[in-house]
C-alpha cells in the first residue's frame, strides 16, 4: 500500500499541492482526477521521489519494497524527444535497462519479456518501426509495453489516455484493470472523468488539494465535480472508502 | 587518374594524415551522435576552446600535449557540470562562463611561452598533415577507450536521453552518466582540435552525425553511416587539399558541410 500523508509540495512561491492524504492499495485501479495546474502529475512524482515534499511524508508499506525498484512510471507522452532514432523494440527493451542492471545486456528471458509486452499491447507488428512513425496511440501502447517489461509491482501513469481514440482507450483501460487484478496497484493521472469513473476502483479528486477519495459512486457526486474543477475549492471532505 | 590518387600515398605524412582522419571520423561518429541527439553541440565547440590551457601548460612543462587537453577536457567537462548545479544558471550560462575563463587561462600561459613553435601552433590552427606516429597511436588509443566506454553504458545512456524521469525513476545516475558524456566530447574535440583547430573542430564532431541524422531509422546505423560519410568526407578533403593546394583542415571541413547539404536536399526531396 502506497499512503501520502498530509503532503504539501511547493515550486518556489507556487503552492502545488496542499495537505494531500490518499492511499493507493495493491489490487486496485485507481483515477487521480483534477483540473489542469491541479497537482495531479505532482502527486505521482512526489511518490516517485522526483519532487521533494515541502512538509508531509509518503509511506509505502513493506511488501511493495524500495519504491523505485518494484514501480513503473509511464510519463506524459509529450514530454518524451518522439524524433529520437530508437524503434519500438528500443523502447519496450528500456524497461528491462534497471532490471538488468549495469554491464549486463538483455539475454533469451528478457527478449521473451519485451516480446510479451508488446503482444499484450498489440504493438507486436510494429516492432522494428521508428517511434518518430507512430501515431499517438500507438505510442501510449509503445510505452504501455514499457511499462508492461518492468514487471513491476506499481504502474504509475501520468494522463495514458491523451490523444487516443476511443478503441484504444478501451484497450488501455481494460489492460490497466487486468493488471490491477493480478494484484498491482495501479495510478494513473487524468482529466477523463467519465472514463475514469466507468473503469476505475477509486477515484481520488483532486484540486490542490485532496477533494474526496473512494470508490466512483461514493464520490463522483455534482458537489464534489463541482468543488473539484472549479477555480477555488472550498470544499474538503474526505470519502476513504 | 588512379594514377593521380595513388601519388600522394608516397608520402608519409599523407598516409598519416589520412590514418588519423579517417579514425577521428569513426571517433566523431561515435560521440558525434550522442551530441547531435542530445543537443550538445555548443558544449563541443566550448571544450575546443577549454582545452586550450591544458595544451600550452603541457607545452610549458614539456609534457605530452594531448595529456594536457585530456587533462583540460575533463576538469571543464566536470566544471560545466559542477557550476550549472551549484549555481543554479541555465548551462549555456555556466558554459560560457567556464570556456571563455579556460581559453584565457590559455591565452594569458602562452603569452608567457618563451617561443611560438611550430609544434604549438599547429594544435592551435590544426594541420592534419602535422599527424605524427605517436598521434596516431594516442588517436587509436583514445578512440579504443571511448569506444569500450560507450559500448559499456549504452543502454543507461539510450534510456537518460530518451526518457530522464524515468532514468531518474529506475535510479540511474542521471548527473554522473551526463558527466561522462561530456568528458568523452572532451577527449573527442581533443584530437579534432588536432586535426582542423579550434575553431573548426566542432564540425568533424557533429557535422557527419547530423547528416546520418536526416536518414537512419535507429541509433546503430546513425553510427554507422556516420562514420563512413565522415570518413569519406575526410579522405576526399585531404585529397582535394592536396590537388588544390588548399588548407587540408577547412578543406576536410568545407566537404563535410557540403555532404550535409546535399544530404538534406536529398532529403527534402524525398519527402
Amino acid at each position: 500500500m502506497i499512503e501520502t500523508d498530509h503532503l504539501s509540495v511547493s515550486y518556489g512561491a507556487q503552492v502545488a499541492l496542499q495537505d494531500a492524504s490518499a492511499r493507493f492499495v495493491p489490487g486496485q485501479f485507481s483515477a487521480v482526477i483534477g483540473p489542469n495546474g491541479a497537482g495531479k502529475s505532482t502527486l505521482l512524482k512526489t511518490i516517485l521521489g522526483l519532487v521533494t515534499a515541502s512538509s508531509g511524508r509518503v509511506n509505502v508499506s513493506a511488501d511493495l519494497g524500495d519504491l523505485r525498484k518494484s514501480s513503473a512510471y509511464v510519463p506524459q507522452q509529450q514530454t518524451l524527444d518522439w524524433a529520437f532514432p530508437v524503434t519500438v523494440w528500443d523502447v519496450a527493451m528500456m524497461g528491462r535497462t534497471a532490471r538488468l542492471g549495469w554491464l549486463r545486456w538483455p539475454g533469451r528471458a528478457d527478449r521473451d519479456i519485451v516480446l510479451d509486452s508488446l503482444e499484450q499491447t498489440e504493438v507486436e507488428g510494429l516492432k522494428d518501426r521508428p517511434v518518430q512513425a507512430l501515431s499517438g496511440g500507438q505510442r501510449q501502447r509503445v510505452l504501455l509495453a514499457r511499462m508492461l517489461a518492468r514487471r513491476a509491482e506499481v504502474l504509475l501513469l501520468d494522463e495514458p489516455l491523451t490523444g487516443v481514440d476511443a478503441a484504444t482507450q478501451e484497450k488501455i483501460m481494460r489492460l490497466l484493470q487486468e493488471q490491477a487484478r493480478a494484484g498491482r496497484t495501479v495510478v494513473m493521472v487524468t482529466h477523463d472523468l467519465e472514463a475514469a469513473a466507468r473503469w476505475c476502483d477509486q477515484l481520488l479528486l483532486i484540486n490542490r488539494t485532496v477533494v474526496a477519495q473512494g470508490t466512483p459512486e461514493q464520490v463522483y457526486t455534482p458537489a464534489n465535480i463541482e468543488c473539484t474543477f472549479s477555480s477555488s475549492h472550498l470544499g474538503h471532505t474526505h470519502a476513504h472508502a | 587518374m588512379p594514377e593521380a590518387l595513388l601519388d600522394p600515398l608516397g608520402l608519409g605524412f599523407f598516409v598519416r594524415a589520412l590514418l588519423g582522419v579517417t579514425l577521428v571520423s569513426v571517433l566523431c561518429a561515435l560521440v558525434g551522435v550522442w551530441v547531435v541527439l542530445r543537443g550538445l553541440s555548443y558544449i563541443g565547440d566550448a571544450m575546443s576552446h577549454a582545452v586550450l590551457p591544458g595544451i600550452v601548460g603541457a607545452f610549458l612543462l614539456h609534457i605530452n600535449l594531448l595529456f594536457g587537453a585530456v587533462v583540460a577536457a575533463v576538469f571543464t567537462a566536470l566544471g560545466i557540470g559542477y557550476v550549472s548545479s551549484r549555481s543554479g544558471l541555465k548551462q549555456d550560462s555556466a558554459i560560457g562562463i567556464v570556456f571563455v575563463g579556460m581559453f584565457a587561462l590559455g591565452v594569458t600561459l602562452l603569452s608567457r611561452a618563451p617561443t611560438y613553435t611550430s609544434d604549438l601552433a599547429n594544435f592551435l590552427v590544426g594541420n592534419p598533415l602535422g599527424v605524427t606516429q605517436a598521434d596516431l597511436w594516442g588517436a587509436l588509443a583514445v578512440t579504443g577507450v571511448v569506444a569500450f566506454t560507450l559500448w559499456a553504458v549504452q543502454k543507461e545512456l539510450l534510456l537518460v536521453s530518451f526518457d530522464p524521469t524515468e532514468a531518474r525513476v529506475v535510479g540511474l545516475p542521471v548527473r554522473r552518466l551526463n558527466n561522462l558524456l561530456l568528458i568523452l566530447v572532451g577527449m573527442v574535440v581533443v584530437l579534432t582540435v588536432q586535426l582542423v583547430g579550434t575553431t573548426l573542430s566542432v564540425s568533424l564532431l557533429i557535422t557527419s552525425a547530423a547528416s546520418a541524422r536526416l536518414f537512419a531509422p535507429n541509433l546503430r546505423r546513425m553510427v554507422i553511416v556516420a562514420a563512413i560519410l565522415g570518413s569519406v568526407c575526410g579522405v576526399v578533403g585531404l585529397y582535394l587539399s592536396y590537388f588544390l593546394n588548399t588548407a587540408a583542415g577547412p578543406t576536410i571541413v568545407l566537404v563535410n558541410t557540403a555532404a550535409f547539404l546535399i544530404a538534406l536536399v536529398l532529403k527534402g526531396k524525398r519527402e
